[in-house]
């Protein structure tokens, strides 16, 4: 890449089950307060990616109305119809082509108040052979990944808890976070609302209300606008095959793929060591390990370590999701760009009482949608 | 700043109402099939897929998920884009990010719509339902005061914000309805030389279009576009592999892209304001010099040849080559039949969305026409017989508040 693309702030909602504003004031009062800390104004932005979804909104063109409140009346404006994480590689891209300076990403999602989200990803299923069968939804799938994983790991229903553990403890050091316990135990894990075994409610991302915003700029206007850029190094994204008996859900193609190619553009070739701290949208906990493996961060089927050494903690040597990732807080399709946000929040050491001590110089972030994450999006982020 | 040239478009078939002898998957991939067909290229080298529709009107959310094998996605970085209207351009605009960009040498656009499986009005009702149910809960303003509650139920589907726009562009450009019912005639005859186009009427007359039921004054059925299935699917490869995969002499270079949003034209309940959708500032003031300013093109009428404009209405074909600065007035010209195939700016050879619309494709079939004439490849009949150095497509989308335009060469930007 001749030209370098910076993240040079960001903004998230503090995450609820509802929020307090409609989406418009919401998202308004974010990029304001977004271009308040940066000293810019709209004029200073030269495109917007929005990332928002019809289905998510229950609207048509559910961008179409937010228009003005997010400063983009009269602009350049386009929307990516995946998880956000997509529309900061649509916006780098923008950036790249010379085209544009300056693109601020913008997401949304109601997904605490206004929809029971399991229901509405069964509009992603084939509507001929799957969705009649009401066999496979979100959790299904996750549930048939985590039984796989389980199997040839033999990573243990404990072991399996003490990553939601993990979870719920960070989020409790996560002044945004929705759900929070501090004081978690694999009990409580175990104890909870059965979804589909082996996972539980306390294994699953925590539906929320929330927005997050992001602005990226081109080297040159990154360094007049902040003194801590932070680079992105890399990105790769991949999509799977579709039928889920054709995949094979623990090795994970497509995303080794994506973690692959955002490797080779930053230069890394051992992401184990180099990496010091992943946020990644494991919407249910089974995946952290399962992601982790194909990111190359943790040698095959070594879950069961890694949950037992606390590898992953955020005291540990390969700290994933020390905000408390998706259990702690997931607006649906904001998930990828909050991950980006709070990779960045660790490279800026602003991330306060969840911040990783050991100043992590890469971080990596994932994005994903699909059952059992049939696409995936992965940045290698540096400071 | 990279070049990009289109090689080859692919449809899976002539674009029609129904079809009930596929599924979405089956429908779009033959239209994978045709583009590559028509290049050196193998499915390998395909870097990137960039695809998009609109998102609720099947019922499917994330369709490219499903369809993911059929187009030979599996194995491939895939972004998904959609706004609205302008989906089809603003997909294609993402392909040329993607090689733009310097990411990828080779991006396959696809934009498609398979109406038969929704209903389109239903559909276009959802952008301002929510909306409409308020009103319904607190009681609409009837007396047009200072509220806008009977504008707003007039706003429903599409076809009431386009009668009013149709209205005040007519009152601007001091036409009449008969000079829609020309516009609608030349796009159906147009269609008829176009074998893909879905509604094909040969020399249709403006008296055939005159006979048809008045839906929302000044807008008749013969002005509206139907609602079509089919797929559209685009190969765009950088500057240096040209040589290598393209199996034409004539490519079409993309020489600028451009776009442009304001707020929904129905305006919000309160303070009644209405953006008149027959401005459309963000095409005449914003996109359209910037787009012209990137392409190095000083004077459109003279250094334009051709242009594909979004018509869902025939009264768009008048008023928006009239926005890109490529006519001063478009009912002046159509009764001088300057707007003809073999006229000195011919709108829509194609027969454009008024005779032909899947909306998720439709924007970007603006760019693959445009694309077909720069490289001399429309088929049966819509050639235009002059040589089209440069070319405009254009799209529109949302409340009548977004705007896409391509400009298309037969010579790459010198840069």
């Amino acid at each position: 890449m001749d030209r370098k693309v910076a993240i040079v702030g960001y903004k998230q909602t503090k995450y609820s089950e509802q929020n307090e504003n409609p989406r418009e004031r919401m998202t308004y009062e974010l990029v304001k307060s977004l271009f308040q800390d940066l000293k810019i104004t709209r004029d200073d932005v030269d495109t917007f990616i929005i990332s928002c979804s019809d289905f998510q909104d229950g609207r048509t063109i559910s961008e179409c109305y937010m228009i003005p409140w997010i400063g983009a009346y009269m602009k350049d404006v386009s929307k990516v119809d995946s998880d956000s994480a997509n529309a900061v590689l649509y916006a780098m891209m923008r950036i790249l082509s010379g085209n544009y300076n300056t693109a601020l990403v913008v997401s949304w999602a109601m997904g605490g108040s206004e929809f029971r989200s399991p229901r509405v990803m069964e509009y992603e299923l084939d509507p001929i052979y799957e969705r009649p069968g009401r066999l496979i939804n979100e959790i299904t799938a996750a549930a048939l990944q985590a039984q796989a994983y389980m199997a040839k790991s033999k990573l243990t229903e404990e072991q399996l808890a003490s990553i939601a553990v993990k979870n719920l403890r960070n989020g409790a050091r996560n002044s945004l976070a929705l759900r929070k316990k501090a004081n978690a135990t694999e009990k409580d894990v175990l104890a909870s609302r059965a979804l589909s075994l082996p996972l539980r409610e306390l294994h699953a991302y925590t539906p929320a209300d929330g927005a997050c915003v992001m602005l990226l700029a081109s080297e040159e206007k990154a360094k007049e606008l902040t003194k801590n850029p932070v680079w992105i190094k890399g990105v790769g994204f991949c999509q799977d095959t579709y039928y889920l008996g054709e995949r094979d859900l623990v090795k994970m193609d497509s995303l080794q793929k994506a973690a692959k190619a955002a490797y080779k553009m930053a230069g890394i070739t051992d992401p184990a060591r180099k990496i010091g701290v992943a946020e990644l949208s494991t919407t249910y906990v089974s995946q952290e390990p399962i992601f982790a493996e194909a990111m190359g961060l943790i040698p095959k089927n070594s879950g069961p370590a890694a949950a037992s050494k606390g590898w992953m903690e955020i005291e540990g040597k390969i700290p994933v999701n020390p905000s408390g990732g998706p259990q702690a807080a997931n607006p649906l399709t904001v998930g990828g760009l909050i991950r980006i946000a709070e990779a960045s929040s660790q490279l800026r050491g602003e991330a306060g009482e969840h911040q990783v001590k050991k100043a992590p110089k890469l971080a990596l972030a994932h994005g994903q949608i699909g059952m059992a994450a049939q696409h995936n999006v992965v940045f290698v982020l540096g400071n | 700043m990279r070049n990009v040239a289109i090689i080859s478009v692919g449809y899976n078939d002539r674009f029609v109402a129904k079809r009930p002898d596929v599924n979405i998957p089956e429908m779009i991939q033959p239209a994978v099939a045709n583009a590559l067909k028509k290049t050196k290229m193998k499915h390998s080298d395909i870097g990137v897929v960039v695809e998009g529709n609109m998102p609720t009107f099947e019922g499917i959310n994330y369709p490219h998920l499903w369809f993911s094998d059929h187009i030979g996605a599996a194995g491939k970085p895939v972004l998904r884009i959609s706004t609205g209207g302008t989906t089809g351009m603003s997909v294609f605009h993402g392909g040329y990010y993607c090689v733009a960009s310097g990411m990828f040498d080779v991006a396959m656009v696809i934009g498609w719509e398979k109406h038969d499986e929704g209903d389109a009005q239903v559909g276009l009702m959802g952008i301002v339902l929510p909306e409409a149910f308020s009103l319904f809960q607190f009681g609409p303003d009837m007396s047009g005061g200072r509220g806008g509650g009977m504008g707003l139920l007039g706003g429903g589907g599409s076809t009431g914000g386009a009668s009013f726009q149709a209205l005040s562009y007519l009152a601007k450009a001091k036409g009449t309805p008969e000079h829609i019912d020309k516009m609608a005639a030349q796009a159906r005859a147009n269609a008829a030389k176009n074998p893909y186009a879905h509604l094909q009427h040969p020399n249709c007359t403006a008296a055939d279009i005159a006979k048809t039921p008045m839906v929302s004054y000044p807008l008749r059925y013969g002005h509206t576009c139907p609602a079509s299935c089919g797929a559209c699917v685009m190969l765009l490869v950088a500057e240096e592999k040209v040589k290598k995969f393209a199996d034409t002499d004539r490519v079409a270079w993309v020489k600028a892209v451009a776009t442009a949003s304001s707020d929904g034209t129905t305006g919000n309940l309160v303070d009644g304001q209405i953006t008149d959708p027959a401005e459309q500032a963000i095409c005449e003031k914003i996109a359209a010099p910037k787009a012209y300013k990137l392409a190095g093109i000083q004077n459109p009428k003279k250094e334009i040849q051709m242009c594909e404009v979004y018509d869902g209405f025939a009264h768009q074909e008048l008023m928006w080559p009239e926005k890109l600065h490529l006519v001063d007035n478009s009912c002046k010209a159509i009764d001088e039949g300057r707007l003809a195939i073999d006229g000195e700016m011919p709108v829509n050879p194609s027969g454009g969305v008024v005779s032909t619309n899947a909306i998720g494709a439709s924007a970007m079939v603006r760019v693959a026409e445009a694309s077909l004439q720069v490289m001399g490849l429309a088929e049966g009949g819509h050639q235009v017989p002059r040589r089209v150095k440069n070319a405009v497509a254009h799209g529109w989308g949302g409340l009548f508040q977004f705007v896409t335009i391509t400009i298309l060469g037969d010579e790459p930007v010198k840069r």
